[in-house]
């Protein structure tokens, strides 16, 4: 029994890392997927192209100013089965993203899940960060507590 | 902390992502990319040991008699949208596959070996390759062409077949009932297919290859790669079509004898309920990945080099020369310099 678990597990975990990792055109090592944030901004721009799709988005800062963001997410083949489409984030809407940022600390990420203006959280993410169903119902009690980092919750554990 | 009770949490969390996140009839098989539309594919190595692709490619022509004569009307049509259906390549080459799996003994020759396990300590150790040619929209090439996600579409003449990736796009057309031609005497990322019918099974040779990779965590492959695949499109219960793909692949520099695998694509109805039509996505002036430092990286808007995918022409001053007109919007460096 525990040999069929532990087979299960592997053979599991296995088959969805190596799916995620198969999805994209390029390696994620840019980005830090121990690291997720949450941002909110509005939309500069959705480029739904492949091989790769982007999101801008324009994020205020404390100090008042504002900068361009950029969030890479999965090809349009892929996010079509996942209801999302070009006009998905039409430029000036909010919306609110999860991501995974660079590790040279520019404005930028993996996309993870976002939240759209009417509430709707939809799945956008390659394998540069997690915008699975998971990671949305994590989020949702993270995002109630008023976190905004993996590391605060983590730290407030 | 109890290691099978924390097994078992993570079976269980696993097994009910992949239920509540994938379509009804999807179990992922170990080693698959959307794997388990249909039964658990199986690998079928030839009848018999070959030395050379050309042997192996030659002994199914004969047996079968050297082929089925398709016209129009009775060539197999594979028409419609594709998508991976599974295979069998990383357990080629990972024991157990996974990327908790080591590199498998007794398949890669020494220097390929040693390669491949440098690859796959990055994949271990920092959780990504740093490298991956694509990053410079690189062609797909072939054997990767096989592993690659997105959609595809495939059509047969009876005198010659066209196999498609939409990514790239990557194109390779199946010559039946010829030789291979080398007439620029190099090799390309696609390199030379035959290929004839055997009933509804096509029978395909591929050679003349550019040294590549399989994908960013696999090994490389020598310029002396070739394959021998058969083609066929199987259909089960209740309502799954799956087109099948062993393959052989020979490569005397980087294997110690010849790789056996199957591959499989299932038909994209989720795809072709979306809407989606194959475009021409073209990399290069749409991608801003670059390999730069040591690993993979992208420039972002407003930084040199930015291509802005949905930018200005070289004649902004243009009434109708965004490629955004829709929405119409800028980002910074979103214009050609002239």
């Amino acid at each position: 029994m525990k040999t069929t678990f532990r087979s299960l597990a592997g053979a599991l975990v296995a088959s969805l890392l190596t799916a995620s990792a198969a999805v994209a055109h390029h390696s994620f090592a840019m980005f830090d997927r121990s690291v997720e944030k949450v941002a909110t901004g509005t939309v500069a721009r959705w480029q739904f192209n492949a091989p790769h799709s982007w999101l801008y988005v324009n994020v205020k800062n404390a100090n008042g100013s504002e900068t361009l963001w950029s969030f890479e997410g999965s090809a349009p083949q892929s996010l079509l089965t996942r209801g999302i489409t070009g006009s998905t984030f039409e430029p000036g809407a909010t919306v609110t993203i999860s991501y995974c940022p660079m590790k040279d600390g520019r404005p930028g990420g993996g996309l993870g899940w976002a939240r759209l203006a009417n509430g709707m959280f939809v799945n956008p993410s390659d394998g540069g960060c997690d915008g699975s169903p998971t990671a949305v119902e994590k989020w949702k009690g993270w995002l109630a507590k008023g976190y905004t980092s993996s590391a605060e919750a983590q730290k407030a554990k | 902390m109890n290691l099978d009770r924390s097994l078992r949490w993570v079976a269980v969390a696993t097994f009910a992502l992949v239920v509540f996140s994938a379509p009804p009839n999807l179990v992922a098989q170990p080693g698959a990319f959307g794997g388990g539309y249909g039964p658990p594919l199986a690998v079928m190595p030839p009848p018999k040991a070959f030395a050379t692709s050309d042997e192996h490619y030659k002994f199914l022509l004969a047996a079968a008699k050297g082929g089925t004569k398709q016209t129009i009307t009775s060539v197999p049509r594979w028409d419609g949208l594709w998508v991976t259906a599974g295979n069998s390549h990383m357990s080629s080459f990972i024991d157990p596959p996974g990327f908790a799996g080591k590199v498998r003994e007794g398949v890669l020759t020494p220097p390929y070996e040693k390669a491949y396990k440098e690859r796959w300590r990055q994949q271990q150790e920092l959780g990504e390759v740093q490298y991956d040619r694509l990053t410079h929209c690189e062609p797909v090439g072939y054997p990767r062409w096989l592993l690659e996600p997105y959609s595809h579409e495939f059509v047969n003449l009876p005198h010659e077949s066209y196999l498609i990736n939409d990514f790239g796009p990557g194109i390779r057309r199946v010559y039946i009932g010829q030789e291979h031609k080398n007439v620029y005497g190099t090799h390309s990322w696609y390199g030379d297919t035959i290929g004839f019918w055997d009933g509804d099974k096509l029978v395909t040779n591929t050679k003349y290859l550019l040294p590549a990779d399989f994908t960013r965590w696999s090994p490389m492959t020598s310029n002396q790669f070739e394959s021998v695949e058969t083609w066929q499109l199987k259909k089960y219960p209740p309502d799954v079509e799956r087109l099948e793909v062993q393959v052989t692949f020979y490569d005397r520099h980087a294997f110690i004898k010849p790789v056996n695998a199957v591959y499989a694509f299932r038909r994209g109805k989720e795809l072709e309920a979306a809407g989606h039509r194959v475009q021409h996505w073209e990399c290069e002036t749409s991608n801003n990945d670059v390999f730069d430092k040591g690993t993979t990286t992208s420039r972002l808007p407003g930084e040199a080099g930015f291509k802005d995918a949905r930018g200005t022409t070289l004649f902004p001053e243009l009434p109708g020369q965004s490629r955004d007109p829709i929405y119409n919007t800028t980002l910074p460096g979103g214009k050609e310099s002239k």
